[in-house]
């Protein structure tokens, strides 16, 4: 109650310093400013007489179970709040770029709150181009105070292009989303790999256990999506080299060339002998048979053929080793206790993950801005849309013990309980710990991995991609021509393949492309 | 008052085929929607593209948009591939289809004609998504249909995946297997069209079944022929961007034979996702599409005024 109360004054308070100086700024970033200025002031200063439906726009599948029923209840409670619904608007799977893309090229008002991230969503490429709206920070303080007291000052900082905030980044939020191979530990021990997969050779070792003791299981039953091709070769770099991934330029091909030397780029695709000697030891994978013959066309789902037992691996992050395929694992191959091989862990080269991984934005063509935020503020802060939001209904999805969540027996998410996928502006503070999750295995490697973590070094950079937007395209195009091939070993000659690779990529303009990330770096940076 | 009189005379003309322009009136609606309204988009091709700032304030870049096009030292292979299939699905299809048309009317059981006809129709309906899992389930080298026939008989199967030398084989008969039934029914049409009583006077003259195909049935077919290969010669840069996409996906160790520009384009625009690169695309093959139609139909003229599309 006394936190309530306070939050409210402070409200009140943030609002009345900002009115004086809205007017303008409002109208200056372009935000329709009418209950800002509206006379009708509610009880917490701010105008909220008109009801109104924010869209807030997410990637996911459309769910069969019970969202419609907790919107329905959790619409109550914001109606009650701020006089506002949230109605979910989804960019299913299929195709979720270039619609996710689409939707915001094309956007008339009817979306509001838009879910995005630096890495996987294109956050900056599409504030460049005008789909978001830009938040002063009198408006952020105003709509959305509890958040804006909770991000820190340098956090903002990594939200901003142009000297304006764009993204609200979920910052209060510990995952691990970096890559490496999920593995059976049953097979890993009787192929002699007492203390599990850490490092490529145990890898091989592995595969080849499997594929000489268990003939109807794929070692790894792959699908050459350009997800994993990128995910391998990062990964081999990440563990043969020390360098760091750069994100935010299409495609994964630059790299810094250490945590110690950031700032140079590697030049690890165009000379030394770590590529040539991935590319040899992936065509001996696949020569060995460690996949499909005809892996590149190869559309078997690889988690199902896991979770069937006809599949030794599946690469993906760590997230979803223990929040997903381990669960399922222990119920579907009992015994099979699946571990994880970290990328980059047997060379201590593992980076933490930006804080817009996940963040929110605002469509520069909401018409509710202002009540979008208070929506999105809620969402995040308060504890009770939280759980209804992350977590369903208490008592008929969820029951708590502790900071353990607890489902009702039989609980399947797919039928049961609320899809919303919020992945930006998830709460540590207000968390609970799915009982489902494989919490003893997360917190026997998470300290492992944190103790070797460094924090991603280019939080501050967003990159101006005009200037090598041709090269970028074509490199991206040699990438996704040359790289299934070294990776699932599919050339005569691997050695020369990637010279041909290499060759490809200097017509291409690569070499200019590593000097322009270079210069934009050494100019946030320094030199 | 020359220009007042010709006005009248179109008045007079229109208001005489009112019917027929009534008729008319529904494709010509649906042609100036969707063909003529959205022309201005191409200018979309010659900006760099601000979704705030929409289609008129858009800054200009000239013709930048078209420059990637040709820095890849890409485009004559898949200038190649592209004609070259295209010259292929229009040669060998149309010859098919007026061969089994022709086979089709010589058939006297109309029962089993029909069956037949819709038999081959039915590939046309089956979605490319569909039509690549058949194919891939056939001759994958570890469990296809295929594969395992020729093992089972003591053979060796080729690994067709990494065989780019087959793909055009491949991508052909596939192709016919999908559209033959429906071109066939144009051809069937045009047959059932020749005057009956032709026939019959060859028939009378003595000439038999495979003469009066030659002599007559061929010939006549000949208008039909000009003006689909026509049609299709406007889309001679274009392909089939579902058929080829999911035949042969990402599967790169084939590009050599298989990339089109369609493909190419979709994969350098996925990860750009840039509006105007795209459109430039589409611009540059309906510039060149155009170019070609008018060529031929002016080589047509040339050769055969009568069968020349205007």
């Amino acid at each position: 109650m006394k936190k309530t109360l306070s939050i409210l004054l402070a409200t009140v308070f943030a609002f009345s310093l900002a009115a004086c100086g809205t007017r303008g700024e409002q109208s200056a970033t372009q935000a329709p400013s009418a209950s800002a200025s509206s006379s009708a002031a509610g009880p917490e200063g701010i105008d909220t007489s008109q009801h109104v439906v924010i869209n807030y726009m997410t990637t996911g599948d459309i769910p069969n179970n019970d969202t419609d029923a907790v919107m329905a209840e959790l619409n109550k409670v914001l109606t009650e709040k701020v006089n506002a619904e949230l109605n979910i608007r989804w960019i299913e799977w299929t195709d979720y770029m270039t619609n996710y893309n689409l939707t915001l090229a094309s956007q008339d008002g009817s979306v509001d709150l838009v879910g995005t991230a630096s890495d996987w969503l294109d956050a900056w490429p599409n504030s460049q181009n005008g789909a978001f709206l830009p938040l002063s920070e009198e408006l952020l303080k105003t709509y959305a105070p509890q958040t804006y007291a909770q991000v820190p000052a340098e956090n903002w900082e990594l939200c901003k292009f142009n000297g304006q905030i764009y993204l609200i980044p979920e910052d209060n939020y510990a995952q691990w989303i970096n890559h490496g191979f999920m593995y059976r530990g049953d097979y890993a021990r009787e192929a002699g790999i007492a203390n599990g997969v850490h490092n490529w050779a145990d890898l091989e070792k592995y595969f080849q256990y499997i594929k000489d003791s268990y003939p109807d299981v794929v070692p790894w039953d792959a699908k050459a999506d350009a997800s994993i091709v990128t995910q391998m070769s990062t990964g081999w770099n990440h563990s043969k080299t020390p360098n760091i991934t750069i994100d935010g330029l299409r495609q994964e091909v630059f790299f810094g060339e250490s945590k110690d030397n950031p700032y140079t780029v590697s030049r690890y695709f165009l000379e030394g002998a770590e590529l040539v000697n991935f590319a040899q030891t992936m065509k001996k994978w696949n020569d060995a048979g460690f996949w499909r013959e005809d892996v590149l066309n190869n559309t078997v789902d690889t988690r199902e053929a896991m979770y069937a037992g006809q599949s030794g691996a599946d690469q993906h992050h760590v997230s979803t080793w223990y929040s997903t395929v381990r669960p399922e694992m222990d119920k579907k191959q009992p015994g099979s206790d699946v571990g994880f091989f970290l990328f980059g862990e047997e060379n201590s080269n593992v980076i933490s993950i930006n804080i817009t991984h996940g963040a929110m934005a605002i469509a520069s063509k909401s018409k509710n801005p202002e009540r979008a935020l208070m929506v999105y503020d809620l969402l995040r802060n308060d504890p009770e849309i939280y759980r209804l939001f992350q977590y369903g209904r208490e008592g008929v999805d969820y029951t708590v013990d502790g900071n353990m969540l607890l489902r009702p027996d039989g609980f399947d998410n797919a039928l049961q309980g609320i899809s919303s996928n919020f992945w930006w502006g998830r709460n540590d503070s207000l968390e609970l710990r799915q009982s489902n999750f494989a919490w003893d295995e997360y917190d026997k490697v998470t300290p492992i991995y944190a103790e070797m973590a460094v924090p991603y070094p280019y939080g501050q950079v967003i990159f101006d991609l005009e200037p090598i937007s041709t090269e970028l395209d074509t490199i991206s195009n040699i990438y996704s021509t040359y790289m299934p091939i070294i990776v699932f070993g599919k050339s005569a000659d691997p050695a020369a393949y990637v010279q041909e690779f290499r060759d490809a990529l200097k017509n291409a303009g690569y070499e200019k492309a590593i000097n322009e990330v270079e210069s934009q770096l050494a100019s946030v940076y320094g030199s | 008052m020359e220009a007042r009189a010709k006005i009248a005379w179109h008045v007079k003309k229109a208001a005489k085929y009112k019917t027929l322009l009534l008729m008319c009136l529904p494709a010509i609606i649906f042609f100036i929607f969707m063909s003529y309204v959205p022309l201005p988009g191409m200018w979309v091709a010659f900006l760099r593209f601000d979704y705030n700032k929409g289609l008129f304030k858009s800054p200009f870049v000239g013709w930048k948009n078209f420059e990637f096009l040709f820095t890849s030292g890409q485009m004559w292979l898949l200038l190649r591939n592209t004609i070259l299939y295209n010259v292929a699905f229009i040669l060998v299809g149309n010859v098919v289809q007026m061969a089994l048309s022709i086979l089709l009317s010589e058939v006297a059981s109309d029962r089993f004609r029909k069956t037949a006809q819709s038999i081959m129709f039915l590939p046309y309906f089956i979605s490319a998504v569909l039509v690549s899992l058949l194919v891939y389930n056939l001759i994958n080298y570890d469990y296809g249909f295929i594969s395992n026939l020729v093992r089972g008989s003591g053979g060796e199967m080729a690994k067709l995946y990494s065989m780019p030398k087959a793909w055009p084989v491949i991508i052909v008969l596939v192709n016919l297997w999908q559209t033959t039934g429906y071109g066939c029914i144009v051809y069937f049409a045009a047959i059932m069209g020749i005057d009956p009583s032709i026939m019959e006077a060859a028939r009378v003259d003595g000439a038999n079944g495979l003469q009066r195909i030659r002599r007559i049935t061929i010939p006549m077919l000949k208008p039909t022929f000009v003006i689909l290969l026509l049609f299709a010669v406007g889309g001679i840069l274009k392909g089939n961007f579902g058929l080829f996409y999911n035949l042969v996906g990402n599967n790169s160790s084939l590009f050599s034979t298989t990339d089109i520009i369609e493909t190419y384009v979709y994969r350098s625009m996925l990860n750009s996702f840039n509006f105007s690169q795209g459109s430039a695309v589409g611009l540059f093959q309906s510039v060149v599409g155009f170019g070609v139609v008018m060529a031929c139909n002016s080589l047509v003229k040339r050769i055969e005024p009568d069968y020349a599309l205007f």
